[in-house]
């Protein structure tokens, strides 16, 4: 019997999530090819599967599956349950805009959960291939959705401009791991772990295997400074996409990335890591909210407060230790809703492809689209981290972590950094409520 | 906790009256295709509704000398070391302003009747969340709850000042948003440190209005901390130097804006001083009290005089707020038992002459789409029924004996001369005289003389729902100033316990490090607390 089979059946069990959107995913490329008529329900069925690994994933029992592969825990359930809520989202909102810009197709649905499979592994691996492999399923998936709107330009320039940074995302990471493999003679990251603490391996090495591996997940998460990607390819992406681009890949390599900074503080010669945190933690913020501040296009707006968004996530890991998980994960959840809600509203209110999303052309909708615009109203409170809204607990959590660890400069740069942020979100009230219609919303049909 | 939740929700609770509005607003979003008429019916109904669960709260609580009521306290964010609770309850330091906001809320929504013309599902929306809002900070037990409630107030403010405001809306909603928020994060900065405080005693966070009246901080960090509540404050009451978003804001926003900014809104600045501010740090606020009491005495000169030069009736009201609030300010900072009285009556009587000042000014801006003294004069002529509700509205304001605001003037002045602050007596003393001026000015002009304009001599005079509108305030104005007694009854007590800790902490000192006081402290009056049966002060030391 081949070896594989012979693994037993709780390591199967564990994949099941995975096996089912994979498997769900198939099915619909299948019908695509066979069944065509059946595509206005594509996405309907990819949620039903999103659903049922959803399911599945509520009563996982914790462990360590594939000889120390990858693990379940409370913790990375919740993550997971996370990023299967972006792709909800990411799927609901795709549907309306498919439909109008007719791309109804089963690719759209099957790449999006090909990528929901990726990052749940991505969230879940514990061993550096794994987690190499993870990230090529998922960013392989995100380059053919970032063009998926192949008559737009914008779109594939989005798609190349995304592509080329993935690349080379993934020779660092890559490069990386090759070096800590090569220095500790493991890979996964408890077998480094212990390796590190032993002592073995030269810390130069280590130090730049390290910081490869973190430079390439900054990437993915667009910390300043390897943020320039992200304008661009949000701008030109499709709406719906981006609602899910902008939150769930994010969500696991935040996660890739707390563990791979938590393995490196682990090491008793370890590098300054809380300062290197701190100084992208800070860039991330200023540089995001002040970018923010001078943008015109709502996606770009969006963008950069992204940026600044993940500098927030940051601040808890400059002071590393297991009580990073609990605000990290508060302010994830609360970034996947604000974000994901936002970029869907945007997908609605703009209708026409390739334009530009320019705020001002919302200036007096609020009465047109009442709905959507309080919704926006809300998303961009939360955005601001305003109380009552999910915003403001996660901020909240994250910035008395940073007191209670000692990091009261930090948190106050994060509280100011918001101040900022206030200004460029209530920006959007202001145009929605306080002006007069300008740009008429054409054929638009909302609520 | 669902169940809790419920209970909380449907049962007679504080709760139910805080969060009722905001639930009630959940329709309106649906309503976008009503006709402004059933939206309007619909908010007034709604408003009612609420008036009658606070009146119902008011009267079964009232009874009794003192009196406290609180709701059953619930987790609400339990993070191990992290852990802000959901604790609501009243006092005879809140149940006044509770009831003022319950009072004003359907007053405003009538006196809005005519005057908001477009988007009222937003109005009545709007309306309804600040209510929860200001409802909530008036009620919180929990510091975090507390500035949750402080900010969700900021948001419909702002909008109904943007939205529905004046021509220069915008600039006046982004400087009130812009001043009100750098104020509060110097709050939450200041929470933050006490809770972590507290955090470093104890081993866990708290952030329970009881628990952090334990704290005892050294001099020099009261300061501090005194100075992040008294600066968030002080913009909200508002103090000189602080107060210049008050006139834009004022004279921008809609008469329904106006008459919660100036009937709820600013006393929360001057209620946060008295619930917070002073009992947590009595030394500190000891020791800047003369610059406080400078700062309110420049308030009452400085607005009066700047009152007396408007030529803009709605600006004259605004900056009389300014000197109003001076007074209260002033009454605070005696720390003695009579003044404080007079400053919590004062709040609720600004309340209703403002408010009825500036919805009468509302009403005139509705028929003439002006608020200049200049295209007035005279209109005692044309339209009595309005002259004589400016003239009752006025003379509350200046402070004539028999009506409301000579009782709280009076023994804001009889406290402070009692505490000590002789010169200070003096000078305000002089601001009730400049009321009576710039006051007088007003009636002058707009309503003694020959009609100037004929314009004015065919204005409507006030139809049956204007007075509806302005006759509940009048009736409360003569009543406070006729029969005060029956209104200072509930606060009696609360006062009393938080001066009582305020005494014994001043006698004791100020400790040389950061210390807990003993739960039950001695010196306070005791507090043995069983949900809503045992009246005490919350004010008073656990």
């Amino acid at each position: 019997m081949n070896p594989i089979f012979a693994l037993p059946q709780a390591d199967w069990n564990s994949l099941m999530p995975e096996i089912v959107l994979t498997g769900v995913a198939s099915l619909i490329l299948l019908l695509e090819a066979f069944a065509p008529r059946l595509r206005p329900v594509f996405n309907g069925m990819a949620l039903a599967g999103v659903a049922a690994a959803a399911a599945i994933l509520a009563q996982q029992p914790a462990g360590l599956y594939f000889h120390g592969l990858i693990e379940s825990t409370a913790l990375t359930g919740a993550f997971s349950q996370t990023i299967l809520l972006a792709t909800a989202i990411g799927l609901l909102s795709a549907q309306g805009y498919l439909k109008r810009e007719r791309l109804l197709f089963g690719e759209y649905p099957a790449l999006l959960l090909w990528c929901a499979t990726g990052l749940l592994l991505l969230v879940r691996g514990v061993e550096l291939v794994t987690i190499f492999v993870a990230l090529e399923l998922l960013s392989v998936a995100l380059y053919g959705l970032a063009a998926f709107h192949r008559r737009e330009a914008v779109s594939s320039e989005a798609a190349i401009k995304y592509f080329l940074m993935g690349a080379l995302v993934s020779s660092f990471v890559l490069y990386g791991a090759a070096l800590v493999y090569g220095e500790t003679g493991s890979t996964s990251l408890a077998g480094i772990a212990a390796a590190l603490a032993a002592g073995t391996g030269s810390p130069g090495l280590l130090l730049l295997g390290f910081l490869l591996l973190v430079c390439g997940f900054g990437f993915k998460l667009g910390l300043v400074p390897f943020h320039a990607w992200a304008p661009d390819v949000y701008q030109g992406a499709p709406s719906p996409f981006v609602a899910f681009l902008s939150v769930a890949p994010k969500a696991a390599s935040a996660v890739v990335l707390a563990r791979l900074v938590l393995l490196a503080t682990s090491a008793p010669s370890a590098g300054d890591w809380t300062k290197l945190v701190t100084v992208l933690a800070i860039a991330s913020m200023l540089v995001g909210n002040l970018f923010a501040l001078a943008q015109r296009d709502i996606k770009r707006m969006l963008a950069y407060s992204g940026i600044a968004h993940m500098g927030y996530l940051l601040i808890p890991l400059a002071s590393p230790g297991p009580s990073i998980w609990r605000p990290m994960l508060v302010y994830l959840i609360s970034y996947t809703l604000m974000n994901g809600g936002a970029f869907v509203l945007v997908s609605m209110l703009y209708a026409k492809p390739g334009e530009q999303h320019a705020i001002a052309n919302l200036s007096g909708w609020a009465f047109r689209f009442p709905v959507a615009a309080a919704c926006m109203a809300v998303c961009m409170l939360s955005l601001g981290g305003i109380p009552p809204t999910a915003g403001f607990i996660g901020k909240y959590l994250i910035f008395a972590h940073a007191i209670q660890h000692g990091n009261l400069a930090l948190a106050v740069v994060g509280i100011l950094a918001s101040l900022i942020g206030v200004v460029f979100y209530l920006r959007v009230i202001y145009m929605l409520y306080m002006r007069d219609e300008i740009a008429s919303p054409g054929s638009l049909k909302l609520d | 906790m669902m169940q809790q939740l419920l209970d909380l929700l449907l049962g007679d609770t504080i709760t139910r009256f805080v969060f009722f509005p905001s639930f009630a607003a959940l329709p309106l979003l649906f309503l976008g295709r009503a006709s402004a008429r059933t939206v309007k019916i619909y908010a007034l109904l709604v408003s009612l509704v609420e008036l009658a669960l606070i009146a119902l709260f008011a009267v079964s609580h009232w009874g009794g000398g003192t009196m406290v009521a609180r709701d059953a306290t619930m987790p609400w964010l339990d993070f191990g070391s992290l852990r802000v609770l959901y604790e609501v309850g009243v006092d005879g330091i809140s149940l006044p302003l509770v009831l003022l906001t319950g009072l004003l809320l359907p007053l405003v929504l009538l006196g809005s009747w005519k005057g908001i013309t477009k988007h009222w599902t937003g109005f009545a929306a709007s309306m309804l969340l600040l209510t929860t809002g200001m409802l909530g900070a008036l009620v919180a037990l929990d510091l975090l709850v507390f500035y949750i409630f402080w900010e969700v107030m900021l948001i419909p403010m702002y909008l109904i000042i943007g939205i529905w405001g004046g021509d220069r809306r915008v600039y006046a909603a982004v400087k009130f948003f812009i001043f009100t928020m750098a104020g509060s994060l110097l709050m939450l900065l200041g929470i933050l440190w006490m809770a972590w405080s507290y955090g470093e005693l104890t081993g866990v966070w708290s952030f329970r209005y009881e628990d952090l009246l334990q704290l005892q901080f050294p001099l020099s960090q009261q300061l501090w901390l005194f100075g992040a509540f008294a600066i968030a404050f002080a913009i909200k009451v508002p103090m000189f130097p602080f107060h210049t978003w008050l006139p834009d804001a004022h004279v921008e926003a809609p008469t329904g804006g106006s008459v919660i900014l100036a009937g709820v809104l600013l006393k929360l600045g001057t209620y946060g001083f008295l619930r917070f501010a002073i009992p947590f740090f009595p030394q500190a606020a000891t020791q800047l009290a003369p610059w406080v009491v400078g700062l309110a005495l420049v308030g009452v000169v400085y607005g009066a005089l700047v009152a007396w030069a408007q030529v803009d009736m709605k600006k004259l009201v605004a900056y009389s707020s300014i000197a109003h609030l001076g007074f209260v300010m002033l009454g605070l900072f005696a720390f003695n038992e009579i003044a404080w009285q007079g400053a919590l009556l004062q709040m609720v009587n600004h309340g209703l002459s403002t408010g009825a000042l500036f919805l009468l000014v509302g009403m005139l801006y509705d028929r003439r789409h002006t608020k200049k003294f200049e295209e007035f004069g005279g209109l005692a002529k044309s339209i009595p029924w309005f002259a004589v509700m400016l003239v009752f509205a006025t003379l509350a304001s200046v402070g004539l004996p028999a009506l409301n605001g000579f009782v709280g003037e009076f023994m804001i002045l009889l406290g402070a001369w009692q505490g000590g602050l002789h010169w200070a007596t003096g000078i305000a003393t002089f601001g009730v005289v400049l009321a009576a001026v710039y006051l007088l000015k007003m009636l002058q002009e707009t309503l003694w003389g020959p009609i100037t304009k004929d314009e004015n001599k065919t204005l409507k005079d006030l139809s049956l729902r204007e007075v509806a509108t302005l006759l509940p305030l009048c009736i409360l104005m003569l009543w406070i100033g006729v029969a005060p007694g029956r209104f200072l009854e509930p606060s009696r007590p609360a006062l009393a316990a938080v001066l009582t800790s305020y005494r014994a902490q001043m006698a004791a000192g100020p400790p040389g490090a950061l210390t807990l006081s003993a739960p039950t402290s001695a010196a306070g009056p005791a507090a043995t607390f069983v949900a809503g049966t045992a009246p005490a002060g919350i004010g008073s030391a656990r």
